[in-house]
């Protein structure tokens, strides 16, 4: 494959706009412009994404997005190949607001559309950052993912466990809420574990002692609120020490979980190839210098590689959107402008489903 | 703008997906199938459909006219997300008309669309354009009474298109089109509040 491709990616699933421009073939592309323009402020008095606020202010800052993403790569809708967009899983509002306006953009310059999972965008990270060979051992793990991802081909993944219920992103989040923390809560609560005991309060480690890879984190959560309640009760408040010890210890605990479920991991990647381990994380989440520490630690003791890339291409983005289009594109996958904005739509369509398994099927 | 040159309208704002074709002011043909869900999928074909039967390719069109609402919230993204895609890729205006200003022609009118639970979005052209706002059947009727004006009817989709193409062609103030909302989004911070932190 020598040809090289440019693709204008979208991307409009959850709380960030996003487009950007990606050149390349697959394993070996470059970015050329990324836009993303969040909206971290519109939410920020409702202590979490509010849906319809977050489809309103899509719908009206795409095609922004994408004329400054055009601009910057220095090109013209004419110059790219074709025209890729985040089709789910996510909010539907807004992944609705970014396939309409993908569409338009294929319809009126003839360009092809791709319909991306968002996921897949995550999980093809490494290969746009880092030229990383297949197969290799994906951690996606932010506000609203939690899974373990064996990547194989652009669209061969097998999802080897995640969270049965709560995103550790959201515990973050719903942690700093309860400790009068500014949102978004996983920066914060970083912050305020460094100056923390993390043994002070042992908090649970769910799911540990059960085999696999699949975690949760809504129990600790709770654990969290009750150790909460009861400083509360016992002072009137929360002394600014003790809040620094939960922060710490609720972040130790998220931390031995993902380490201990990525060395089980490691062992199926292990007994799956016979060339170098890699583990690869993307997210939000993956920016916690702390998480990051432990999840070394353990690619340290299996020989394992471990990368994560850089943050503006960890969290939401349009270039992991475009480079996941480009590995479409290039296998000669196109959608037309029928393609369907789809709420759920789960990487690995054969492991049985961890949340939603009710008639509408498997989230993600 | 010339008379002849051709316009593409149209409007997802309630159960329907509706597209018109013109020329100037004059209607090439319109093409409407109601639907209560799938307008984003069946969006596209239609206008394709609707081009294709009058020998129009996407890069001869002048100028796009798309509803902005008010009605259903999804409903009117998806026209207003995919006229701002149209007009990046053909590099033309689009232009956003309303369901309440088509329904005010010479005569003065209390405009209406339904909205849920016996309310109807409403907006008062008298001498001017009142505000847009969502409120009771009743006290719209009221209000109409109280300013001596005919309640004005919603049009059906196939003339609501034709009309929203008739405005966009002969509007002068071509600012992107937004979606007309009129009701805030549902939300509401959250119940607990903060503790408070002790030094």
């Amino acid at each position: 494959m020598t040809t090289s491709l440019t693709i204008l990616g979208i991307e409009s699933s959850c709380d960030d706009t996003a487009a950007a421009v990606v050149r390349g073939a697959p394993g070996a592309a470059q970015v050329l412009s990324s836009v993303v323009a969040g909206q971290t402020d519109l939410h920020a008095p409702f202590g979490g994404v509010v849906p319809e606020i977050a489809a309103r202010a899509h719908a009206e800052k795409l095609d922004l997005c994408v004329i400054q993403a055009l601009d910057q790569a220095g090109l013209a809708l004419a110059d790219v190949d074709a025209i890729a967009v985040t089709s789910g899983p996510g909010l539907i509002g807004g992944v609705l607001s970014g396939v309409m306006c993908a569409k338009g953009l294929s319809a009126g310059s003839g360009k092809p559309l791709i319909g991306v999972n968002h996921l897949a965008g995550h999980a093809l990270t490494p290969r746009l950052t880092d030229g990383m060979a297949y197969p290799y051992l994906m951690l996606l793990v932010s506000g609203g993912h939690c899974q373990f991802l064996l990547v194989r081909g652009h669209g061969d993944f097998t999802r080897l466990g995640g969270t049965i219920d709560d995103a550790p992103g959201e515990a973050f989040d719903k942690v700093a809420r309860l400790l009068a923390l500014p949102q978004p809560g996983g920066p914060s609560v970083e912050t305020e574990a460094q100056n923390g005991d993390p043994e002070r309060f042992l908090f649970p480690r769910p799911l540990l002692d059960r085999p696999g890879c699949d975690l949760s984190f809504s129990g600790l959560k709770t654990a969290v609120l009750r150790t909460r309640d009861q400083i509360i009760a016992e002072h009137g408040g929360i002394p600014r020490q003790d809040r620094s010890d939960i922060c710490a210890g609720f972040q130790a605990a998220v931390g031995d979980v993902l380490a201990e479920k990525t060395r089980r991991a490691l062992a199926v990647l292990r007994d799956e190839t016979d060339g170098p381990l890699t583990l690869a994380v993307a997210g939000g989440v993956a920016a916690n210098q702390s998480l990051r520490q432990a999840l070394l630690a353990v690619c340290n003791e299996n020989d394992a590689r471990f990368t994560a890339p850089p943050l503006a291409l960890c969290t939401d983005n349009g270039a992991m959107i475009a480079y996941a289009g480009l590995e479409k594109f290039a296998a000669g996958e196109r959608d037309d402008t029928s393609l369907i904005a789809r709420p759920r739509w789960p990487l690995d369509q054969t492991s049985p489903s961890l949340i939603g398994s009710g008639k509408k099927g498997a989230k993600a | 703008m010339p008379s002849d040159q051709l316009i593409l309208a149209f409007d997802t704002s309630a159960a329907h997906c509706a597209a018109a074709l013109l020329s100037g002011d004059q209607v090439l043909g319109v093409d409407v199938d109601d639907m209560a869900r799938g307008q984003a999928e069946h969006l596209f074909p239609l206008i394709e459909k609707l081009l294709g039967a009058h020998g129009v390719e996407w890069p001869e069109l002048a100028r796009l006219g798309v509803g902005i609402g008010p009605g259903n919230f999804t409903g009117i993204r998806i026209s207003v997300a995919a006229a701002r895609g149209l007009a990046v890729s053909l590099g033309i205006p689009a232009i956003g008309v309303s369901s309440l200003e088509v329904q005010h022609r010479t005569t003065p009118v209390l405009a209406t669309v339904p909205a849920p639970r016996d309310q109807c979005y409403s907006q008062a052209f008298t001498t001017g354009a009142g505000q847009p706002e969502l409120t009771t059947i009743r006290a719209a009727q009221a209000m109409a009474d109280r300013l001596g004006i005919a309640m004005g009817q919603p049009l059906q989709p196939a003339d609501l298109v034709t009309a929203i193409g008739l405005r966009a062609q002969a509007a002068t103030v071509l600012t992107p089109p937004a979606p007309l909302y009129i009701r805030g989004a549902d939300a509401a911070p959250p119940r607990d509040p903060a503790p408070v932190i002790l030094p």
